[in-house]
């Protein structure tokens, strides 16, 4: 059983792996959007499903990770791969210098910091010179679609991989611990303002990396883009209808949810938006443990599973 | 000296505005523990109630007020009885959550039903001013900020005074023993994001009236919102008031000083500020 769910893992990463050889344009695209939006899922599924911090600021790091290598290739003319590093360390000093503070509010506080830290990013980086202001930065174009599908793709199995070792290493356990009851954690011994700090390190790092490979895709960023708030939106749906807390949950969801908006927005755009905004409203009331939990409890339960969840919360 | 002064009004008159924006929200959130991320959409749907009866029906956007609050209160009630009921017991993150959901289905819908474009109410009166000595006091403004006051107050005295008031407040201390009393709780939970949700919709009124509306403002002022509630506390309407000037005169005074895009800056440093210091609020309970 677990030898043949391994083969079916490894023939899936295989077969996306060939897309670009056979797949048209169109379908290339979607993947690169789709895989680099599963990274983001993952990313959130760090600290937001396995340490319960729901970080509605994630976006954060994404545009960070974008400036980073905007701002190494355009204004100091330095490799692509270089200005995905810088990204990642801006993205490292604000997890800890940020994190710290923040990572001491709970629950709705925590929540709302955060937010508001998505919402003030692109008003401060527009101030920015270094940063092309609020014009943005038009970066070299590099037409090769292949290329950064298998990036998008290898940064996919890197994060499900760290995912999966979190599972299984002492330092996951800390964080679902955090999560479980953060008193009871630190009675144990965990260290929890580190732990915290280094999960939103990890989440930022992966998030700053989907951005960094997006900004040089699309060759060009702006404040409002690079800091768009919606992308928290996204996130948080795909790993929430996936199943939190999963290795493979928010993976599910990200590519689901992502092909079905792309069908709904190809006939009017702002269908797809929302679309997102009542699937969270749907699977907050009738699976708020997401698709993975739904998967295994339904062959049991039937449709019984969606009444004994509304039963459990409602007055 | 002049410039000073004409600044401060301008925050006080935006502080009383903000006042009645983070008044639903406090509303809401100390007696359902439920942080609406809706709230700001909700507001912006007021605005566009009152929109449409000023463009449409030419009713006074101030005499329209009550409408915009029944309609708005309607809509709330309907939420929080058919939705927002099924999820109350749930955890934190997933009341969150729903409500963030609810945010963007308005938003799409208001984008959807009346376009992206830039809306302003503006009565026959808008260009009039009231000059007080060198300060120039906008006759609108004047108005928002005098009726903003009135539905704080009126609220606090509301809360204190009537049966339903009583009931809501004995609610948010403990719900088991209100149910003893005679509570039931399903329409008291939907009375009070209804009545928070018609607070909502009368600033969204009196938003329109001063400012332009899109179907984009929400998410803005529902942080607005919630780092008033922060400041101000849950536990007194009267706070709100508080926590709306301060933030109102902060953000006046730092458009003049370092420049108006950091005013949105500073409100949300603002708010992380008080968070990281005090957590639980400046006045505010503990959570």
């Amino acid at each position: 059983m677990k030898a043949l769910r391994i083969i079916l893992i490894l023939a899936a990463v295989a077969i996306l792996a060939l897309v670009p050889w056979f797949g048209s344009d169109v379908l290339i695209q979607f993947g690169i959007n789709a895989l680099l939006l599963a990274v983001l899922a993952q990313g959130w599924n760090i600290i937001g499903g396995y340490t319960g911090y729901a970080s509605f600021g994630n976006s954060v790091f994404y545009g960070l990770g974008s400036y980073g290598v905007a701002i190494a290739m355009v204004q100091w003319n330095l490799p692509f791969y270089f200005g995905l590093g810088f990204g990642v360390v801006l993205a490292v000093v604000f997890a800890i210098l940020l994190g710290i503070p923040v990572l001491r509010l709970r629950g709705h506080y925590f929540a709302i910091a955060t937010l508001a830290l998505a919402q003030v990013m692109s008003a401060i980086v527009s101030n920015v010179a270094l940063a092309g202001r609020n014009i943005g930065l038009v970066l070299p174009p590099l037409n090769n679609d292949p290329l950064f599908y298998e990036l998008s793709l290898g940064l996919l199995v890197v994060a499900t991989l760290t995912i999966y070792w979190l599972t299984r290493s002492r330092f996951g356990f800390g964080l679902i611990a955090i999560r479980e009851n953060e008193e009871g954690a630190a009675v144990m011994g965990v260290n929890t303002t580190l732990y915290k700090t280094l999960a939103f390190a990890l989440s930022g790092i992966f998030s700053a990396l989907a951005g960094g490979i997006h900004a040089y895709w699309i060759t060009f960023l702006d404040p409002e883009s690079a800091f768009d708030i919606s992308l928290n939106v996204k996130m948080i749906i795909m790993a929430v209808f996936g199943g939190p807390g999963t290795i493979l949950g928010p993976i599910v969801g990200a590519f689901s949810l992502s092909a079905i908006s792309e069908v709904l927005s190809s006939e009017v755009t702002s269908i797809a938006g929302l679309f997102f905004g009542v699937v969270v409203v749907a699977a907050v009331v009738l699976m708020p443990r997401g698709l993975a939990d739904m998967l295994r409890r339904f062959r049991k339960t039937g449709w019984r599973y969606f009444s004994e969840n509304i039963r459990a919360h409602r007055i | 000296m002049d410039l000073l002064a004409q600044i401060l009004i301008n925050g006080i008159l935006l502080g009383g505005l903000y006042a009645v924006m983070a008044l639903g929200l406090a509303l809401v959130w100390g007696v359902l523990n439920i942080v609406n991320l809706a709230h700001g959409a909700f507001i912006m749907l007021g605005a566009y109630v009152s929109w449409h009866l000023y463009t449409y029906a030419h009713i006074d956007p101030f005499l329209g007020l009550p409408i915009t609050a029944v309609v708005m209160f309607c809509v709330g009630y309907a939420l929080q009885r058919g939705i927002l009921n099924l999820v109350v017991r749930a955890p934190m993150f997933n009341t969150l959550l729903i409500t963030f959901g609810l945010e963007v289905v308005l938003t799409y819908l208001a984008q959807l039903a009346f376009s992206a474009d830039f809306r302003t109410i503006n009565p026959p009166y808008a260009g009039h001013s009231i000059f007080l000595g060198p300060v120039v006091v906008p006759m609108v403004r004047l108005m928002a900020f005098g009726v903003a006051i009135v539905l704080t107050v009126a609220m606090w005295l509301f809360l204190l005074h009537t049966r339903l008031g009583r009931a809501i407040r004995a609610t948010a201390q403990n719900l088991v023993a209100a149910r003893l009393y005679g509570v039931e709780p399903r329409h008291l939970y939907a009375m009070t994001f209804g009545i928070g949700i018609a607070l909502a919709g009368a600033a969204g009124g009196l938003y329109g009236t001063v400012s332009q509306i899109n179907p984009y403002i929400g998410a803005t002022l529902t942080a607005k919102s919630f780092a008033i509630s922060i400041i101000g506390g849950l536990d007194n309407p009267l706070g709100v008031i508080v926590g709306g000037l301060f933030l109102g005169i902060i953000e006046s005074l730092t458009a003049l000083y370092i420049g108006p895009t950091f005013a949105d800056v500073a409100s949300f440093g603002v708010l992380v500020l008080v968070l990281i210091v005090r957590p639980s609020g400046l006045l505010g309970k503990t959570a």
